[in-house]
């Protein structure tokens, strides 16, 4: 059978090599022997019989090796030769190897390490069935919606399979030691059937558990139940208390689940929403992230018209309460934010990849050229152009391989530390992992720059002329003009590589400078904030509840080292922002289209004072300011200038309440400076601070009235109040939990950590270019000059001036790196454009930046030919000509 | 006597099979035997003879083993397996529809 056959050769070609080969070598003896005795017979000296012989055989060798080539498998004995031989002469090399290898891991290991997170945050589906059909209502893409919206929404659309709301909430879980306030959601019993998500134990919640009075259900996350009860298994069968009521656990999540994905993602466990009937015609306060499924068929498009009709109708009998809700597929609300930042990323290592595959290809045309005389005499005794091209991909295949281990050892490194790094409005940092994608991705990455930064150079010395190389080499000429100015294109364009990465990194450093210099309206150094939330305590109770934050407040500020106190609903930069309409007085209805919505405070007196926030005009809230005393309000000065221009907005009123449907009217009684609300570089808009004595809600509603964020400035260091702090609130109460403190200082770092990230990593990438290409740089003249030592030797011994042989070789270099770096400008003006939304006070095309960017770079191009330069002057002309 | 043609590419292939189809023969024999049947019209050399021969035998054309040349030495012999026999004939069949083609061809006017 010819195939078995086939297969027995090849078993014996690669298992038995040396038999096989020894075993040709004495077939290929006889048959000289042969041709021998041959001659002999017709009459020649045995010696001269030979010679005849072995012309007539037309070397031994090349015979040899035309069997070996035709033998089965021999591409994989080849290969084995091949790249043993490359491994043999890259070691002879170790400094050249060592900074290929470097150069390459360092732009594959970036350029995965990036992929990694593109892949695992952009790519990856959403962990719950069918993610791609989920889509987010919000106003704008970002701000909530009423409930009375959201139940006339649910009720009318026609696009959505299911629709479900969630709110925030923060229940303490009391009733076993610690107390603890815990991140928690308010779902509607529609939410968790349209995520398709089963549970682990037990059910997901009821319609009929939505209703008053059974809503007292709850479902845990798979670490609450781990953290706080053991993962009992019995834990269907417990009720648990959490702000002092009793709530049945009726399930608990899988380990992976999650939700809300793009909010409150730290939420541990969920709860149903029952509307009040009052909450659910409510229309002004706005605080349901709304969440449905397409409809099968129904497009995003579609979707999106069904609910501005709805919307729409809403909007003509309500002006002003449902304006532009968006309907944005999950994914996107989810990662829409980093996409732009990450993409860029992504464009900055492709940057560097690219570099470091031009490093590399200029160091291997080098090493080409340095072993011209090897390659000339290999060909010289039979290697075919073809064998040596094979030869020359095979190393550089072996290098790329080598840089592909570097790199994917960076990549996993630069991962972990990525993850570590990431700051928290980095969605879906906790899935960030490499895969089996990212590593074929590296491998595939490897193989194809070893292919393209391996041919040129192979291809370029395998097509020589072996007499021309012998003859050339041998006098040490001056090298040709077509590779030198192969060279100088591959620095150049690294040069112009770096100007894109140190112009994108530049930007992102002056844009976060520009937000370092954020005037955020208050003074955060030396402030500390915590969250003391009543829940379930004593202290919850109506009655007691108004006395019980003011005693708070009071006990803080006579804490020793303690400046000032204050407390506000929800702190800045660290909060949460709730949006709440508003009327003005003897103002006309709105205009479609206009906005009247401001953020929604509620403070203590002495807020303002605490946090250095000056009042322009009026007053403080004070504790006169109560129920049944005269409703008074403070309003920001971006408020008073946009809706009283020109007019002092003291006396003037508003109304937070439909005045249609009978008003209560606010007095303004103060002015405050514009302050940083919810996001840190976002534009000054509305804000509202009402007294915390004139607020039902908080005086003696449910819910959400009953925590208060505390403001504490001291003269030293904020955090060393903390524990007296503490004592003060456990010695009113100890089941009142304090929880989220940090000082201002760690919130607003918090905040910018996006812009701090991103330029940490395009930072690096920087630096890494710039190292990149002063070695390339360096690299190109310091070999220019050791070619040329024989020709600067002869100028120098007729008496050359070694300033100018310095300036010659300075110049060219500086010249190939200004080439480059002036194309680089105008790559450099198309990434950043990409990068425009990442940028804060600065713009794309900053002028500053595209200055010194060159700038730093020809200085590097100098610093980096100097030494060679200087090298090329010290040249003695004896050494130089004797040299060859 | 007009010097040695060059072997038609895949021509060597049916000459060694054809030149194996009376005994086995070891290299040198089988180029001097070609050379004999072809009237020293083909002059075979070793840098094609002994990859044809690897290559044929790895086919499953061609058996080798060992034995002793006429000279005593240790020599290995080639012969055609049953698979080479019949590769003989369709290749034989195969040369003689290409070479009347050709014929045909150059004689036309």
């Amino acid at each position: 059978m010819p195939i078995l056959s086939t297969l027995r050769a090849l078993w014996r070609n690669l298992r038995h090599t040396a038999r096989a080969d020894y075993e040709l070598d004495a077939e290929l003896q006889g048959f000289l022997a042969g041709l021998v005795d041959e001659k002999i017979r017709a009459g020649l000296a045995p010696d001269a019989a030979r010679r005849e012989a072995l012309l007539t055989l037309g070397g031994m060798e090349q015979v040899r090796e035309s069997v070996r080539e035709v033998r089965a498998g021999a591409w994989w004995g080849a290969l084995l030769r091949d790249a043993r031989y490359a491994f043999r002469s890259l070691r002879r090399t170790p400094g050249f190897t060592a900074a290929a290898v470097l150069a390459l891991g360092l732009g594959i290991g970036a350029t995965a390490a990036i992929y990694t997170v593109v892949s695992s945050v952009l790519l990856r589906p959403l962990n719950y069935p069918g993610a791609d059909r989920l889509v987010v209502l919000l106003h704008d893409e970002r701000s909530p919606v009423a409930p009375a919206n959201f139940l006339d929404l649910r009720r009318a659309s026609r696009s959505f399979q299911g629709m479900g709301a969630a709110e925030m909430w923060g229940p303490n879980l009391s009733g076993q030691e610690p107390a603890e306030k815990i991140p928690a959601l308010h779902v509607t019993a529609d939410l968790f059937p349209l995520l398709r998500v089963k549970p682990l134990l037990g059910r997901v919640f009821r319609p009929d558990e939505t209703e008053l009075g059974h809503e007292h259900v709850v479902v845990l996350s798979y670490g609450l139940w781990q953290r706080r009860f053991g993962g009992d298994p019995a834990i269907l069968a417990r009720t648990i208390l959490l702000d002092g009521e009793s709530y049945q656990v009726i399930g608990v999540m899988p380990r992976e689940f999650g939700f809300a994905p793009f909010w409150a993602t730290n939420t541990q466990l969920w709860a149903p929403k029952a509307f009040t009937a009052e909450a659910a015609t409510s229309r002004g306060a706005q605080s349901l992230r709304v969440f449905a499924r397409l409809r099968d068929g129904v497009s995003l498009a579609a979707a999106q018209a069904d609910v501005s009709l709805i919307s729409g109708r809403i909007e003509q009998r309500y002006p002003g309460v449902a304006r532009n809700i968006t309907v944005r597929t999950l994914q996107e609300t989810v990662v829409g934010r980093v996409r732009p930042a990450l993409l860029v990323m992504l464009g900055a290592v492709a940057v560097l990849l690219l570099m470091a595959c031009a490093n590399v290809a200029h160091m291997l045309l080098a090493r080409a050229a340095t072993r011209q005389r090897e390659v000339a005499v290999r060909s010289a005794i039979g290697a075919t152009r073809e064998r040596m091209v094979r030869q020359f991909l095979t190393e550089s295949l072996v290098l790329s391989g080598l840089g592909c281990l570097a790199g994917l050892l960076l990549a996993w490194t630069g991962t972990r530390a990525i993850v570590a790094w990431a700051p928290g409005t980095l969605p879906r940092a906790t899935s960030i992992a490499m895969d089996w994608q990212v590593v074929g991705f590296t491998l595939v990455l490897g193989i194809v720059t070893g292919l393209i930064f391996g041919l040129a150079p192979a291809w370029q010395s395998a097509g020589q002329d072996p007499n021309t190389v012998l003859r050339d080499g041998a006098r040490g000429s001056t090298e040709g003009g077509v590779r030198a100015r192969a060279r100088d294109v591959l620095v150049g364009s690294q040069f112009a590589f770096a100007v894109v990465l140190l112009v994108g990194a530049g930007l992102l450093a002056r844009s976060f400078l520009a937000l370092q210099r954020v005037d955020p309206g208050f003074v955060p150094d030396g402030v500390t904030t915590m969250i003391v939330s009543t829940g379930g305590t004593r202290e919850a109770q109506p009655t007691a509840r108004a006395e019980f934050f003011r005693e708070v407040l009071r006990r803080i500020q006579a804490i020793p080292g303690v400046a000032a106190a204050g407390a506000i609903n929800h702190i800045p930069v660290g909060g949460d922002t709730w949006g709440q309409s508003f009327w003005i007085e003897g103002r006309p209805p709105l205009a479609p289209g206009e906005r009247q919505g401001a953020t929604w405070r509620i403070v203590l007196p002495g807020y303002f004072a605490t946090m250095r926030i000056p009042l322009t005009r009026g007053r403080d809230v004070t504790d006169q300011d109560r129920i049944g005393a005269p409703g008074v309000v403070i309003v920001n000065q971006y408020l008073a200038d946009h809706y009283w221009p020109g007019e002092d907005p003291v006396g003037k009123r508003l109304t937070i309440e439909d005045p249609a449907k009978g008003a209560q009217w606010l007095t303004v009684v103060g002015v405050a400076r514009n302050a940083v609300q919810g996001e840190w570089s976002a534009p000054a808009s509305e804000e509202l601070y009402l007294p915390f004595l004139q607020d039902e809600g908080f005086v003696s509603g449910s819910g959400r009235g009953n925590y208060f964020s505390y403001v504490v400035r001291t003269a030293g260091n904020p955090a060393s109040v903390v524990p007296a702090i503490r004592a003060a609130v456990a010695e009113i109460d100890p089941a009142v939990p304090l929880s989220a403190v940090a000082t201002m200082d760690e919130l607003i770092a918090a905040a910018t950590g996006g812009p701090r990230f991103y330029l940490f990593l395009l930072g690096s990438f920087a630096v890494v270019a710039l190292t990149l290409a002063a070695v390339g740089v360096y690299g190109v003249m310091s070999y220019a000059v050791s070619r040329r030592s024989h020709e600067i030797g002869i100028r120098m011994a007729l008496g050359a001036d070694p300033a100018k042989v310095r300036r010659d070789i300075l110049r060219r270099g500086l010249l190939v790196a200004m080439a480059g770096a002036a194309v680089g400008v105008f790559g450099a003006l198309l990434f950043t454009r990409a990068m425009a939304t990442l940028l804060y006070g600065v713009t794309p095309g900053d002028p500053l930046t595209f200055v010194v960017v060159p700038a730093i770079l020809a200085l590097v191009a100098l610093v980096a030919s100097y030494l060679p330069a200087r090298r090329a002057t010290r040249i003695d002309p004896l050494v130089a000509l004797r040299l060859e | 006597m007009a010097p040695p043609t060059n072997l038609l590419q895949g021509t060597l292939d049916l000459l060694i099979l054809k030149a194996l189809t009376l005994e086995e023969m070891h290299g040198l024999g089988i180029a001097r035997r070609i050379e004999q049947i072809t009237r020293g019209a083909f002059e075979v050399k070793a840098g094609s003879l002994f990859p044809a021969l690897h290559r044929m035998e790895e086919a499953g054309w061609l058996a080798a083993e060992w034995g002793e040349s006429e000279n005593n030495r240790r020599a290995k012999y080639y012969r055609l397996t049953r698979s080479g026999r019949a590769q003989l004939k369709t290749e034989t069949a195969e040369w003689d529809r290409v070479s009347v083609a050709i014929a045909l061809a150059l004689r036309a006017s």
